[in-house]
């Protein structure tokens, strides 16, 4: 128990400093978790090396859990791992639930977010042995899998929505086939005039507020801003909230292997480098939607989603980080920022890290939990005032949202313009693409998973030059393909029963 | 509503008055204003970046104003570059800016033509090739000598830059000791350290790019580990790695790391001379920046590294001070350039 | 036959060209699935659309022409200036600060309804405090690069 001694009071403060900033970057739309991280990181200099990983784990969490804000009451999704958490979240807001699905969403997050650092804690370098039996194959399957929720998300016609979300793998392909990943730095899918502005294609970011935050104002606009506030049913939001949609925790009745089988969904996929956070609540949100009793009403506003969805992306922190210290990789594109955190204070994370850093181990745990339950605590009792958000009158709101939408496009690749112009194109290919039947959902997760789907297909065929090795490279191969069916099968189940109905 | 007009009006004028104020208070440098260095790379975790803020921390103790290191990656860099010629917008990159014109890559120009360059500040001196601990081939000769004898080697490597040139190198090697047979040795392209780690592991490559940074915890992992590796060639100087701290990089030291460098792992450039390559970071600047710019910053490092404080904190990071002001530096960077040009064109 | 079907699955990608391997597969897929609906829904909409169910208007009707082009024109222009005005005050933020409170401005009195003096006034009030925290709190106290 020799770590004690490092767990000073200090490290608690830097704990809750980091979770209380990373809360207001996640829940602002255009700041994420990874901005978060990245800004504060510098900061860290100075720090110990404890304490300033106190505070990055504090921003961590911070910034996964604030994301659900936006995203409930807004339909702006804070960071791109919210994305599933609009589907239900924000229909909850128009019925007047907003306060009841932020609570619901913040318990699942807290849920998640503690299976995770348990997992982490007792199974990080078993864990990582099993991580590294994932060949491109494996990860390209369980892309596939998540993109087979296209399927059942769709609102009208099921091919509409399969066609938005190819259509959207092939926005995420412009660009260039970025050497980093082992492509052959070639630009694809443009003219040439187009190459000086397109080479590095569209970032997520800019494209996910732009569908969400501005194609959203911009529907607005087009019916004149009519309401101040939003209203429900007739009624103003801020008497609704707070009488209708009461919170208390029987919401999770019968829901308890919902959240933990997120919850452990989350953590695998964030253990999986390079499959992507935000494939973690999609995949999860799909299992919801397959296993539930009624899979109609998932995104018409019920709890069981936004518990799908949260408890998934804050799993996904415990699991990211199991591949950083028990194999020097990061799991996703925050963790990514962490391993600076380490090589700036001297230090290299690789198999040995845990072994040889005990100390720094079990502080990081230690922080991690505490974390976890500051996020909660904090958002918890801070609700009633988050909720009020959506009570400021849209003149005064838009003009903000807008304006920060500006600053995250900016700062997400570190100050390039183009990404404030992506902003405004995806804002008006989101509000023409919807008028004419685009479904925007399918199209993102196309968008978000397209990149990844193509390195791993494409370099799986050059290694083995056939594409036979898809089903026969390994039992998990042939076990994911099992899940890929049975998934697709109870999207066309659930399609002819919902038209049926 | 004329009040608030008034309230507007005061206040863009007050923000005005600030900005001239802080303009005017570092008026007699060449450079006005705060400062960002933009890097090649886009990854705030990856050497490049930590490189650079040592430098940027040093720069804005030395210069009195704002450095700030973007990580935009390269060819926004450049982007950037071209675009700001007062000096405010600067770059630090390292070979990979003219390897990846040599290997042909879009978004690469000469930099030799396009920009001015600028001051080396560090080394990197762990670019490495490692091998599963299991392996036959213990040292970067049996891969030679394996290929001319006409087994298959294949190398999981980041095609274009840093990752490949080392390749090029064994393969022209191979060229010119076992003519005919350089064909055996395969690179098998891929992204990241833990692509290239993970091709290992499912036995699709034989031998991997990686770092000792990255991998030096792999390398004493016991055999019987599926993860375990062993570090066949480190490319830097041995001269390079003579000036790392004695405890080297883990827990292993400076002397276990001289084993891997030339002369005690060969691979011949020309039948004569070794092959070697340092990955250096230094500074670009816009084509049109003023020369007394130029001579500002020449100056300004020139102290820094005088000082030696900065020396310290980059040896602790495993980085190997390597200051050279902008004239040596082009010189030096030219003849190195031309040198890896000769491998390259031979094994077209 | 078991020969020629490996034959059939197995492929060989060239390295430089490589980049095009994927896009194709998917242009393909986009371009059968624009077929499949055509021919699925085609007939039944144009039957749709001559029995009069259904319109092919793009706006919906009395669309708010103002609000919705005024946005995308005072947009445009304050992403322009921005990056024009950022140029004059390299690396400060300025011209992200600069540019912002006008352009929150015209956007608030775009969307208002029923304009009165205490309206005007939050707008003012708005315009000028949210960019200047911004500016103040992410540019300076937290680094972040800004126009």
């Amino acid at each position: 128990m020799e770590f004690l001694s490092l767990l000073s009071p200090e490290l608690f403060l830097f704990v809750v400093a980091g979770v209380i900033v990373g809360i207001v970057f996640g829940a602002i739309p255009g700041m994420t978790a990874t901005m978060a991280v990245a800004v504060c990181l510098p900061l860290t200099y100075s720090l110990d090396m404890v304490n300033g990983l106190g505070l990055l784990l504090g921003l961590y969490v911070g910034g996964i859990s604030g994301g659900l804000v936006p995203a409930i009451l807004l339909n702006i999704p804070g960071t791109p791992s919210s994305i599933t958490t609009t589907f239900d979240g924000y229909p909850m807001t128009q019925n007047g639930e907003g306060e009841k699905a932020l609570k619901t969403g913040i318990t699942s997050s807290l849920f998640g977010g503690l299976l995770s650092v348990f997992i982490l804690f007792f199974f990080a370098p078993v864990l990582a042995d099993f991580a590294i039996k994932f060949s491109y194959i494996e990860k390209f399957l369980i892309i596939l899998f998540a993109l087979s929720v296209i399927a059942s998300l769709s609102k009208k016609s099921m091919l509409v929505g399969i066609f938005s979300g190819v259509l959207g793998i092939w926005f995420s392909l412009i660009g260039t086939y970025d050497i980093s990943v082992g492509g052959n730095g070639e630009t694809r899918l443009m003219f040439d005039f187009m190459e000086y502005h397109l080479e590095s294609g569209f970032a997520l970011l800019p494209v996910l507020i732009g569908l969400f935050g501005l194609g959203t104002i911009l529907e607005e606009a087009e019916k004149g801003v009519k309401d101040e506030v939003q209203s429900v049913n007739g009624a103003a939001l801020s008497a609704a909230t707070a009488k209708a949609g009461k919170f208390s925790f029987s919401v999770f009745k019968g829901q308890y292997v919902n959240l933990f089988r997120s919850g452990m969904i989350g953590t695998f996929v964030g253990m999986l480098p390079g499959v992507g956070g935000s494939a973690a609540s999609v995949l999860s949100y799909t299992q919801q939607k397959n296993f539930s009793k009624d899979p109609s009403k998932l995104g018409t506003g019920a709890p069981e989603g936004v518990i799908a969805s949260e408890s998934a992306n804050n799993g996904l922190t415990g699991g990211a980080l199991v591949p950083l210290l028990s194999l020097g990789i990061p799991g996703d594109s925050t963790t990514a920022v962490l391993i600076g955190a380490f090589t700036l204070q001297g230090l290299q994370v690789g198999p040995l890290f845990i072994g040889e850093h005990l100390d720094i181990w079990h502080s990081m745990v230690v922080a991690l939990l505490s974390a976890n339950i500051a996020m909660f605590l904090i958002m918890f009792f801070a609700i009633k005032y988050i909720a009020r958000v959506i009570t400021v009158p849209k003149y005064l709101l838009y003009p903000i949202i807008i304006m920060m939408c500006v600053v995250g496009a900016y700062a997400i690749n570190y100050g390039i313009m183009f990404d404030v112009w992506t902003l405004l194109l995806f804002g008006v290919l989101g509000f023409v693409g919807s008028k004419l039947g685009i479904e925007i959902a399918p199209f993102i997760i196309g968008f978000i998973l397209g990149k990844s789907a193509e390195v791993y297909f494409v370099k799986s065929l050059e290694s083995f030059g056939s594409f036979t090795i898809f089903f026969t490279k390994s039992p998990i191969a042939v076990f994911l393909w099992v899940l890929i069916l049975v998934s697709i099968w109870f999207s066309i189940y659930s399609s002819k029963k919902g038209s049926q109905a | 509503m004329k009040q608030a007009w008034k309230v507007l009006g005061v206040f863009l004028a007050v923000t005005a008055l600030v900005w001239a104020n802080n303009a005017s208070a570092a008026d007699k440098s060449p450079i006005k204003g705060n400062i960002r260095i933009v890097i090649g790379s886009k990854s705030t975790g990856g050497d490049t970046y930590q490189n650079s803020s040592i430098v940027a921390q040093a720069l804005a103790e030395k210069l009195g104003t704002n450095v700030k290191v973007d990580a935009v990656g390269a060819s926004a860099a450049f982007k950037a570059l071209e675009k700001v010629s007062s000096g405010n917008t600067l770059m630090i990159f390292h070979d990979q800016s003219y390897l990846g014109y040599l290997y042909g890559r879009k978004g690469y120009e000469d930099i030799f033509t396009e920009y001015t360059v600028g001051p080396t500040v560090a080394i990197n001196p762990g670019n490495a090739y490692l091998a599963p601990k299991s392996s036959p081939y213990n040292s970067i000769a049996d891969v030679i000598a394996g290929c001319g004898k006409g087994e298959k080697v294949r190398v999981a490597i980041q095609p274009g830059g840093v990752s490949e040139i080392g390749f090029s190198a064994l393969k022209n090697a191979i060229k010119l000791t076992h003519p005919g047979k350089e064909g055996n040795l395969v690179a098998v392209n891929t992204g990241s350290q833990a692509d290239k780690n993970q091709l290992l592991f499912d036995g699709q490559a034989d031998v991997i790019n990686g770092s000792v940074q990255a991998n030096e915890q792999y390398s004493r992992l016991p055999a019987e580990d599926q993860k375990a590796m062993k570090f066949l060639w480190l490319t830097a100087r041995q001269e390079t790695i003579t000036q790392a701290n004695e405890q080297g990089m883990g827990e292993t030291t400076r002397a276990m790391l001289l084993e891997f460098v030339s002369p005690n792992q060969s691979v011949t450039q020309d039948g004569k001379k070794d092959f070697t390559f340092d990955k250096e970071f230094f500074f670009l600047y816009n084509k049109d920046m003023s020369q007394e710019a130029v001579d500002y910053l020449d100056k300004a490092l020139t102290e820094i590294f005088a000082e030696g404080k900065i020396q310290e904190t980059q040896k602790k990071s495993f980085f190997i001070p390597n200051f050279k002001p902008s004239t040596e530096a082009q010189a030096y960077l030219m003849s190195k350039k031309d040198q890896y040009r000769v491998i390259i064109d031979a094994i077209k | 036959m078991g020969d020629s079907f490996s034959k059939l699955l197995s492929v060989n990608i060239d390295f430089e060209q490589s980049h095009m391997f994927f896009p194709k597969i998917i242009m393909w897929l986009l371009f059968l699935l624009f077929l499949l609906i055509v021919v699925l829904y085609g007939r039944k909409f144009l039957e749709d659309l001559k029995a009069g169910r259904r319109s092919i208007r793009f706006f919906e009707e009395n669309f708010d022409k103002i609000r919705l082009f005024g946005t995308i024109g005072v947009v445009i222009l304050y992403f322009v200036l921005m990056d024009y005005v950022g140029v004059l005050f390299p690396n400060t933020g300025l011209g992200f600060l600069l540019v912002s409170i006008p352009f929150m401005m015209s956007l608030s009195f775009l969307y208002v309804h029923d304009l009165n003096k205490k309206k005007t006034i939050i707008i003012f009030l708005n315009s000028i405090i949210a960019p200047t925290a911004a500016w103040y709190i992410l540019g300076n106290l937290f680094n972040i690069t800004l126009p």
